[in-house]
């Protein structure tokens, strides 16, 4: 069979099916001929028996309306009636002779229907004849009841002769149909037989076929297509044995052992590699990770950035304004000031008044205890005074008791003056007590006035120190005024300086949004990278090498 | 600042209050304050000391003396006068202090204090010179007052026996109202007091 291995498939199948076609050739013959003879079979029976019959029938039809015609013929009154229904009669006749002719034609080979088709064509003639000679011409002379008696009669016994050949006819003609039938349903079985015969055959070469393909094709084939799937199902340690045939399949087993070894090389290096990629991609899904929370971080950072830059606009804003405001005041400030240095000049020259009343208050005191000094020295001298009358008093009432009785008046007299002297003595002390208090007073008012006019010195120092204070308070506003306009300016320029800062943080808002969107759609896209390492991973797993 | 601001007003208004005080207008004191000025004034000679009781009683001068009160007879009192500068005498009893010029008489003076050997208490300005004199001797004792002329009972002094000792026979007594009374009559008589002139 080595021979049969090392053919082609294409021959192979050639062989095995060539068989097989030339056994469905032969029953395709068998076959065609058989049904050609059954063709014929039907052919015979459908237009001789079949044709037969039918022209037979019809012809009974035939017969059967011309007589009917000519009853009626015979019963109509009118001429013109008459005449219709000869016309009909006649159009039946002629069809009848075309059938007479056909059925002659039909069947020339056939003499018993040849000869009762004569017969039926002779009695048919001599019916006609009656008819048209005989009968016709009663007809139409009126002579009805003639007519119909000899309808009834002679010309209804010839009717009955021609239906009975019609039967016979109809007879023959079944009994040859029926032998045609027979014929060809013997034939028919006869083919059958043929049929099975040569189908058994058919099918037992088929199957040997079937076998040897099988053997030769399908099952190294199926060898392959099991490798084949072991491989599919991810096992490439399978070991193809080589068939050492030169055939396609021989050569398909050995490319598909070429193709495996191939394989399994290329997942090793697959393997390798996605091994490779499923690392790398953790890694960068781990830096992206990192670098997402970061971007994040920096947006939280650049957001509260932005919002501090907003804060500190609205901040530099209220400086401004502050400042604005600040100068304003300070102008007022450099104003008042002003006035304060000529309200300060006022007050030194007022202070400079009230000196001059303080001293002349001064020595007006001075004065006022001078001439307490003096009252003083005449209360002394009216003390002394008062001292001798009180001495000249006692003298006198001493010399007044020595005198006895006489001295009694005196006595009373001396006691009042004494009186008088004590009262007086009194009265200094009194003014006495009073200058000595007046003394006081002017003492203590002259202290007073004395630190009145060193505090109004004083005052006129402080004025003076004030009044130069305040030129300086002047010249430090106006500096400060000057300062303040310079600050306002800066925080305008401060402003729009933080407008520009707010704007550029607003774009890095924006692109740090962009930059976490990204990250994200980075890190989505890093991530199904990831997922698709690990896929690989799984289905490289599932290889075995 | 209320405070510090003057009633000019009332200032003025009590200076001119003032001046019409001083000048002795009427309206200085009200006319109550006079009448009962008066009226004390006349309630002094009226005492006791000057009322029906004269006539048994003695007068007497009545003096102070180191915050005591002292009296002498005014019979034996020739006149009150205002010591003058006191020369002091050498050889001398110690209770003599010295001589004064009165009038062109050369009197001795005597510190009653140290006569009495009373214990020197109390300020004492001594500025009354009393001159004692019984016509025949005639000295002067310091004083601090005088306070006048005043009847005494002597039949109402009581005898100190404590002051019995030294000088006890100079004193009349003391009377109700705690006023030593001196006997002027034996002051003038004793002779311890005169002064030996041949002391030398």
């Amino acid at each position: 069979m080595s021979w049969f291995q090392d053919l082609s498939t294409r021959a192979k199948l050639f062989c095995g099916f060539g068989l097989v076609i030339f056994f469905l050739a032969v029953v395709i013959v068998a076959a065609i001929r058989n049904v050609t003879s059954m063709g014929e079979t039907r052919d015979e029976i459908f237009y001789h028996e079949f044709a037969n019959t039918t022209d037979v029938l019809t012809m009974k039809g035939k017969l059967e309306s011309a007589r009917v015609g000519l009853f009626t013929m015979i019963a109509a009154d009118g001429r013109t009636e008459q005449e219709a229904r000869r016309a009909m009669i006649k159009e039946v006749n002629s069809s009848i002779d075309s059938l007479f002719r056909i059925l002659y034609d039909r069947n020339r080979d056939e003499p018993e229907i040849t000869r009762l088709v004569e017969e039926l064509e002779r009695t048919y003639a001599d019916y006609r004849d009656a008819r048209d000679r005989q009968l016709l011409p009663l007809v139409y002379s009126g002579k009805k009841d003639e007519a119909m008696s000899m309808a009834m009669g002679v010309q209804a016994d010839r009717y009955a002769k021609m239906a009975s050949l019609v039967s016979d006819l109809e007879g023959v003609m079944k009994t040859k149909a029926l032998g045609h039938i027979s014929v060809s349903s013997a034939e028919a079985s006869r083919y059958v037989t043929l049929f099975i015969v040569l189908g058994l055959a058919a099918i037992i070469i088929s199957g040997f076929v079937a076998l040897t393909l099988n053997r030769f094709i399908a099952a190294p084939l199926r060898e392959i297509s099991d490798a084949a799937a072991r491989v599919a199902s991810g096992d490439l340690t399978v070991n193809i044995r080589s068939l050492g045939r030169k055939d396609e399949t021989g050569v398909l087993s050995e490319t598909f052992a070429r193709m495996v070894e191939r394989l399994k090389k290329q997942t090793i290096d697959l393997s390798e590699a996605i091994s490779v990629l499923a690392s790398s991609s953790n890694e960068i899904a781990a830096t992206t990770s990192e670098l997402a929370s970061g971007t994040e971080q920096t947006a939280i950072a650049v957001s509260e950035t932005t919002t501090t830059v907003e804060e500190v606009k609205q901040t530099a804003n209220v400086s401004s304004q502050k400042a604005k405001h600040v100068s304003e005041i300070a102008l007022g400030a450099a104003q008042v000031s002003q006035n304060g240095t000529r309200l300060v000049k006022e007050t030194l020259e007022g202070i400079g008044n009230i000196k001059e009343q303080v001293e002349y208050i001064a020595g007006t005191i001075i004065k006022l205890a001078e001439h307490n000094q003096a009252i003083g020295e005449i209360i002394a001298a009216v003390d002394d005074i008062a001292e001798q009358a009180n001495l000249l008093a006692v003298n006198a009432s001493i010399e007044a008791s020595k005198a006895g009785e006489h001295g009694k008046g005196f006595m009373i007299v001396a006691q009042e003056i004494k009186s008088m002297s004590e009262l007086s003595k009194q009265a200094t002390k009194q003014v006495r007590s009073i200058l000595n208090d007046i003394q006081k007073s002017s003492s203590a008012a002259v202290l007073a006035t004395e630190r009145g006019s060193k505090a109004v010195e004083a005052t006129v120092r402080q004025s003076s120190g004030t009044g130069e204070t305040i030129q300086k308070l002047a010249g430090s506003i106006n500096e400060a005024s000057q300062a303040v306009i310079q600050i306002a300016a800066s925080s305008q320029q401060q402003l729009i300086g933080m407008d520009q800062v707010a704007v550029a943080m607003n774009s890095i808002k924006q692109a740090t949004t962009q930059n976490a969107a990204s990250t994200k759609q980075v890190e989505i896209t890093i991530r199904n990278l990831q997922e698709l390492g690990s896929r690989l991973k799984e289905m490289v797993r599932h290889y075995r090498v | 600042m209320k405070k510090d601001t003057i009633d000019w007003n009332a200032i003025k208004e009590r200076i001119k209050k003032a001046e019409e005080a001083a000048s002795g207008r009427p309206g200085s004191l009200s006319p109550a304050e006079t009448l009962e000025k008066r009226a004390r004034a006349l309630a002094v000679p009226s005492g006791p000391a000057h009322g029906e009781a004269g006539e048994e009683g003695v007068r007497a001068v009545v003096f102070t003396l180191g915050g005591e009160r002292f009296a002498i007879e005014s019979v034996y009192m020739a006149e009150v006068a205002l010591s003058t500068e006191i020369v002091p005498v050498p050889c001398t009893p110690e209770f003599v202090l010295g001589i004064v010029r009165l009038r062109g008489d050369i009197i001795s003076v005597i510190d009653l204090r140290k006569f009495f050997e009373l214990p020197e208490k109390g300020l004492s300005d001594m500025t009354r010179l009393l001159v004692l004199s019984n016509g025949e001797m005639r000295f002067g004792v310091l004083a601090d007052t005088v306070e006048g002329v005043e009847e005494i009972r002597m039949e109402e002094l009581k005898k100190l026996p404590t002051l019995s000792g030294v000088r006890g026979e100079y004193l009349a007594g003391v009377s109700v109202k705690g006023m030593t009374v001196l006997d002027g009559g034996k002051l003038l008589a004793d002779r311890s007091i005169i002064i030996n002139e041949m002391a030398d």
